[in-house]
């Protein structure tokens, strides 16, 4: 799993230096330590970071999004510049329901400084699979491409509030 | 001769055995009065295969060579078997070996060559149970499953039909009308509700679909844990050991494998006549129907018809049953017809000896309006009925047509697409073996296919010899009212045995709880064949009543037992219950007796 993980955040990383997307480079606002190591990683793997790829960053996020497939997930997950908290749900789960709501609100609080993205493990099976889900809701929390933390089940809005918090850094 | 102690001396020896080892097909290091060795030895010459066998007792640095094949295959104790410059170990892992198969395996030399130890064609109950009980015992295994979309578009997850469109569904919808009934029965027990009680179609299907959408993963997270590479694609046989893997979105890939396991299932058949693949459903299409189908006109006698008629009329649905001829075939015709009866005393309609000749559109919708035209089988009578729903449940077809079977030779019974095996589930060709519903002259049964399909792969890589067995098999059709049954049916056990060595003991009765509620006197009803050769043991269970599964699973473990009817009658019965009947049977079918019971 480890091995896989890795090999597709070298293609991920490559695949951004070619397209141009906004790059962590561009942004400012994030901890230290997940710019860093996504810088060194970049320039390990690319010599060209210099090419004029930086897109107006965005300051208004959506609190959520939905993953569309594969790629949106590498696109937006993997390669994020913010620390991005993937839910795990499933239509046929009633406490999916509950935390899905909560845990916008959660992140709702930071302004910004975190992004959920909502993965329906009907659709993308293979994606909640690779990732280990084996119950829903389950929650990871991924910074940089790594998965720093995760929880399984339900939380209350405290807990939320704290494991969000953890996850970008306070 | 002494130790060798020097590095120089070491090597040689070492080159030496490794040469023996890889200049011989196979090589055996052996004792020559060692017991386990001359049972190895044996093996090879019973299978004519030529042994190359250093007996290490009968040479002069024999300790040396012991020594040193310890330093290399961490086996000290002889014999130390080598086939094809593999090591297989001693005597009880080369007959081992030799029981699972994998001995002639590696004796032929292409132990490498298969990308799988083995490929399972078919995600339902066996196919998933076989994988995973394989898996267990460390072989590489590969899943495929592909669910080909019904006519009207219905398509399912991972699972099979059990889960998806069968067993599970179809309890839980049965269930929905058991409710219904128990509301009824609650007013009389004093409960007091609004006179007007009604049931909403789509919250059933969604319950049922949600939960059955949780089982759908559960099974994808343990195939993930237990190793089992999953694809979600259609195979077909090219070579005896090669199938092609076509997914969803027409992309082909190639998988070999040493042993098949051909686990497709069945799925509904269709008449033939116009009209039925565009306006009728089956069961693939009932459990997840977006609409309540309204009045209905259920075509066929089996038992996925009564089912499926019996609960849709339990919601409230106006019903109909259209027979060709009787119920239930292959079950006993006695059980069949009162499971029949109480179903038509509930308000079910049956069109009995017609078939469909014709179904049209007359209003499309949701639902809309189908007509559906009948002839007699009897007379030169037609007739006509308006119906919103048809649903067509007249049998299933074995899934073996589109697999490439006759590229490989796998024999299929040319009437039915059943695939005739061994008692060890093994088809006429050697590496392919088949389990499940598509088993020729065996039981559709979920929970056979599991046993199967674990014993089977115990057999294959565990060198276990147990067989799966298909006799006394306990189960129940979920009629409104229950039938649960186990061994044979009377009809069958007359034909074996002659009515002169049966005794049929019976009784109807009267579960407590109907009483004060007042309905169904006199229609529940036990029976136990006996065969009086043979110390009147139980051959045959017969249970027409609440919760029949339940009632039928114990006593078919009594059978397994060997039960007899004087163990039944030294049982004490637990009371009141509709179980406890089977423990007092005096009334015999051959003395024409009362079998209305009264009170305690």
């Amino acid at each position: 799993m480890a091995h896989r993980l890795l090999v597709r955040r070298i293609w991920t990383l490559s695949a951004k230096d070619i397209r141009c997307l906004p790059a962590s480079a561009a942004a400012s606002s994030f901890s230290t330590s997940s710019l860093q190591s996504a810088a060194t990683r970049a320039s390990f793997l690319s010599p060209s970071r210099s090419l004029p790829c930086s897109l107006p960053h965005t300051s208004h996020r959506e609190v959520s999004f939905n993953v569309q497939d594969h790629e949106d997930f590498t696109v937006r997950v993997i390669k994020s510049d913010l620390p991005v908290l993937v839910d795990f749900h499933a239509q046929w789960c009633g406490p999916c329901k509950i935390l899905g709501p909560r845990l916008e609100k959660a992140i709702a609080k930071q302004k910004g400084r975190v992004t959920m993205a909502k993965v329906d493990i009907d659709d993308h099976t293979d994606l909640a699979i690779e990732y280990g889900v084996s119950a829903v809701p389950t929650v990871i929390a991924i910074r940089g491409g790594d998965v720093v933390d995760h929880f399984v089940g339900i939380k209350d809005d405290d807990e939320l509030d704290s494991f969000v918090g953890k996850v970008i850094g306070q | 001769m002494p130790p060798i102690d020097t590095d120089t001396g070491k090597n040689e020896l070492k080159s030496r055995i490794q040469l023996l080892i890889d200049s011989n097909q196979v090589m055996v290091f052996s004792k020559s009065y060692c017991p386990y060795c001359v049972k190895v030895k044996a093996l090879f010459k019973e299978l004519d295969v030529e042994c190359n066998v250093v007996e290490l007792d009968l040479i002069e640095d024999g300790t040396n060579y012991q020594e040193m094949l310890l330093e290399m295959t961490g086996q000290k104790s002889v014999p130390n078997v080598f086939i094809n410059k593999k090591h297989v170990g001693g005597c009880d892992k080369t007959m081992q070996a030799h029981e699972d198969g994998s001995l002639k395996q590696l004796l032929s030399g292409d132990n490498k060559a298969y990308e799988y130890d083995l490929i399972v064609i078919g995600g339902g109950s066996g196919g998933l149970a076989c994988s995973k009980e394989a898996a267990v015992l460390g072989k590489k295994v590969m899943v495929l499953d592909y669910v080909v979309p019904t006519p009207k578009g219905t398509t399912w997850g991972l699972g099979g039909t059990c889960v998806n469109v069968g067993c599970i569904p179809k309890k839980l919808m049965h269930q929905t009308a058991v409710l219904g009934t128990a509301m009824q029965d609650a007013r009389k027990f004093g409960w007091e509700f609004s006179e007007t009680v009604t049931h909403n179609w789509d919250t059933m299907k969604t319950a049922v679909n949600n939960y059955i959408g949780s089982l759908n993963w559960g099974y994808r997270v343990a195939l993930r844990d237990k190793d089992v590479n999953y694809v979600n694609a259609h195979a077909e046989f090219i070579e005896p050991h090669k199938i092609k893997a076509t997914n969803k979105r027409g992309k082909e890939t190639l998988h070999t494998a040493a042993r098949f396991v051909l686990a497709t299932g069945e799925r509904p058949r269709y008449l033939g006549i116009p009209g039925d693949k565009e306006y009728c459903i089956t069961s693939d299409d009932l459990f997840s129907l977006p609409h309540c189908p309204g009045k209905t006109l259920v075509i066929g006698a089996s038992y996925v018809a009564l089912e499926c008629g019996g609960f849709l009329a339990g919601l409230g649905l106006d019903v109909t049953i259209m027979v060709r001829s009787i119920l239930l075939r292959g079950f006993d015709q006695d059980m069949a017809n009162r499971a029949g009866e109480h179903m038509e005393d509930h308000g079910i309609k049956f069109l009995r000896q017609y078939v469909p000749v014709k179904v049209e559109e007359l209003e499309a919708g949701s639902p809309g309006r189908l007509k559906v035209t009948a002839k007699s089988t009897e007379t030169d009578e037609v007739i006509e009925g308006e119906y919103n729903t048809v649903l067509i449940a007249v049998g299933r077809d074995a899934c073996t047509d589109k697999v490439g079977l006759d590229k490989i030779g796998v024999k299929v019974n040319p009437k039915n697409g059943k695939i005739p095996v061994n008692d060890e589930e093994q088809t006429n060709v050697p590496h392919v073996y088949a389990i499940g519903d598509i088993l020729e002259g065996k039981w559709e049964l979920t929970p056979v296919a599991i046993q199967a399909g674990k014993l089977l792969a115990r057999r294959l890589y565990k060198g276990s010899t147990l067989k799966c067995d298909y006799v006394n098999v306990p189960t129940t059709v979920f009629t409104p009212l229950e039938y649960g049954s186990c061994g044979l049916s009377e009809d069958r056990a007359t034909e074996l045995y002659g009515q002169d060595n049966l005794e049929v003991y019976h009784s109807q009765f009267w579960p407590l709880e109907f009483t004060v509620a007042g309905r169904d006197n006199n229609r529940c009803y036990g029976k136990i064949i006996c065969n009086k050769l043979d110390n009147d043991r139980v051959i045959g269970f017969h249970y027409l009543g609440p919760n029949a599964g339940e009632v039928t699973q114990g006593f078919g473990i009594a059978m397994k037992c060997g039960a007899t009817k004087e163990q039944l009658d030294g049982t004490i019965g637990i009371h009141p219950t509709c179980a406890e009947i089977f423990t007092t049977m005096e009334v015999t079918k051959s003395s024409g007796g009362d079998i209305n019971l009264g009170g305690c």
